[in-house]
């Protein structure tokens, strides 16, 4: 065993566990928490096969941006300790069926897969070939990310009334 | 035998020794803390020293005295009484998280330290996304002051947290766009790269002198990275989360012995951070004026030992910490003159001038990069008058 495999070992383990915890754990607080070592071990799995971009990238936008916006909705929620998010069996129907969907198509392309054991190449830097794929081979897909981005603004502005407070507070200015 | 080779040569010997297995990721892991220990905590703590001395000198005080010479042990008089406080726990906090947030601080701003590179020949790991890396890391800060805040079951600290949370997210806009425009001239992520490309321009050198004097855009880029990064480590005028005259003490305020100790080293570990890689990638890191430090060269020897390496890298390194703690000390000085900005000042500030100004900036730096294929203000000036 040498030091990656431990490191892989060890970061299937602590994700697999926050993974066991967001989806069981009946408090919704604890369960956005326990993201945290879910996101962070698929981060380490990027970078133990070799994607270090990748890695940092789910660090800072996963651990940095949408958690922090979650734990933000959820602390702002009323009665947080009160809340339990599972109430009779009824709601582990659909959950259990699209589980089980997903499970059996990532079973089958897991199954079906040719897991030939190649030689380990040395490590390569990523960033430079992904920054060449993104504006060349799949650049129609990276410019959906800007629609998505005016999507976004657009949405903030339609969403945003005019509102007394508001009013208030634009007529006053920065002074 | 260069100094390269005797230390893969020590590396090889170390393997060798325990093996690659379990007995090598433990003493991996434990060598990285002793590094961490021997440098960042005694640096941390100096700041807290230093800081309190500027802070009496713009007072018009003498400042911590007492404990050795020009109380310069005092940090660690405050180290010691902070191991023996009781670490108290506030009845209803939650407690799991509320021990586990200043790590999650601690984590963040010391394991960046790795992609610092203090000269061409120490860095703790040359990473080819190193500036990325050391940002990405940055982002379990705030995380940290979140969770903290949010356990200790306080309201000061909590709206502490909250406004900790929303400023250090919004600053980092503007913080990785300033980023982005060093990227853009200097193509690449790699600290080591970025610093290399810094050196003074020669005939068929690659060097164009240090980014901040690449093109215009780059000084008020410089300015923005600089006024981004205070914020992100909470520094006045940006200290709204632990604003002592409205919070008690913000996000901390629960926070005690060495629980609070390890935020507040943090906090001066974040600042050190935030200056090194402001050196490293606008101010030149360790190249100076006229001169590159890497061909100098004295000849000296032990047997079949090069010294030259070894005699650049501490002169390297000298200079490297020399422009870090001007940078620091900026920082320290701009605490005890500004005054705090309110929440909506601060952000008006991040959301209508810092970032469309950093937008316009790096448009202007691809333009300049694309003009004028790269060549810096001081490469061109040398081209008209034919120095090179």
């Amino acid at each position: 065993m040498t030091l990656a495999d431990i490191f892989v070992a060890f970061c299937f383990l602590l994700g697999g566990a926050a993974a066991f915890f967001t989806a069981f754990h009946p408090n919704i607080l604890y369960a956005a928490i326990s993201l945290i070592g879910s996101l962070v071990a698929v981060a380490g799995l990027y970078g133990a096969l070799g994607a270090d971009f990748l890695a940092a990238a789910q660090l800072i936008i996963y651990v940095g941006g949408i958690l922090i916006v979650i734990l933000f909705a959820v602390m702002m929620s009323e009665d947080i300790y009160k809340r339990r998010f599972f109430e009779g069996a009824k709601k582990y129907i659909f959950p259990v069926l699209a589980a089980a969907l997903v499970f059996g198509g990532l079973a089958k392309v897991t199954l079906d897969a040719d897991w030939s054991v190649a030689t380990k190449p040395d490590f390569e830097p990523t960033a430079r070939a992904m920054g060449w794929a993104l504006v060349g081979p799949y650049a129609l897909v990276f410019q959906y990310v800007v629609v998505l981005l005016a999507g976004l603004i657009g949405a903030v502005i339609i969403a945003r009334p005019a509102t007394k407070m508001q009013k208030f507070t634009d007529d006053e200015g920065d002074n | 035998m260069s100094l390269a080779e005797f230390l893969s040569g020590i590396n090889y010997f170390i393997a060798h020794l325990f093996g690659t297995g379990l007995p090598m990721a433990v003493f991996s892991i434990l060598s990285a803390v002793i590094v961490l220990l021997l440098f960042a905590m005694p640096v941390g703590g100096f700041c807290t020293y230093l800081e309190r001395k500027v802070a009496a000198d713009f007072q018009e005080r003498i400042g911590p005295n007492r404990v050795g010479p020009l109380g310069l042990l005092q940090f660690f008089s405050d180290g010691i009484k902070m191991f023996l406080k009781e670490d108290s726990i506030s009845k209803n906090a939650d407690r799991w998280i509320y021990n586990f947030a200043p790590s999650l601080v601690m984590a963040g701003s010391f394991g960046a330290f790795a992609a610092v590179p203090f000269s061409a020949y120490m860095i703790g790991a040359d990473l080819d996304i190193g500036i990325f890396y050391a940002m990405a890391l940055g982002s379990l800060v705030s995380l940290g002051v979140l969770l903290g805040a949010w356990s200790s079951d306080n309201k000061w600290s909590l709206i502490g947290g909250m406004r900790g949370a929303a400023q250090i997210v919004s600053y980092e806009i503007p913080l990785g766009i300033a980023v982005l425009s060093v990227i853009t001239i200097c193509g690449s992520m790699n600290m080591h790269t970025l610093v290399a490309q810094q050196a003074w321009p020669t005939a068929g050198g690659e060097g164009h002198f240090w980014n901040v004097f690449h093109n215009p855009f780059m000084i008020i880029n410089f300015f923005i990275y600089f006024t981004a990064a205070l914020a992100e480590c909470n520094r006045t005028p940006f200290d709204l989360p632990e604003a002592e005259s409205e919070l008690v003490s913000g996000f901390n305020t629960e926070f005690s012995g060495m629980r609070f100790g390890l935020y507040a080293l943090s906090e001066f570990a974040d600042v050190i951070l935030f200056a090194c890689i402001a050196t490293a990638i606008f101010l030149g890191g360790w190249h100076v004026p006229f001169f590159n430090l890497q061909s100098i060269n004295l000849g000296l020897s032990i047997g079949e030992l090069d010294l030259s390496p070894l005699i650049q890298s501490v002169l390297m390194i000298g200079v490297f910490l020399f422009k870090v703690s001007v940078l620091v000390f900026v920082v320290m000085w701009l605490r005890w003159t500004l005054p705090r900005l309110r929440v909506d000042q601060l952000m008006n500030l991040c959301w209508k001038y810092l970032i469309p100004i950093s937008f316009f900036n790096l448009i202007g730096v691809a333009i300049w990069t694309w003009a004028f294929s790269g060549r810096s203000m001081l490469q061109l000036l040398g081209q008209l008058l034919g120095v090179y």
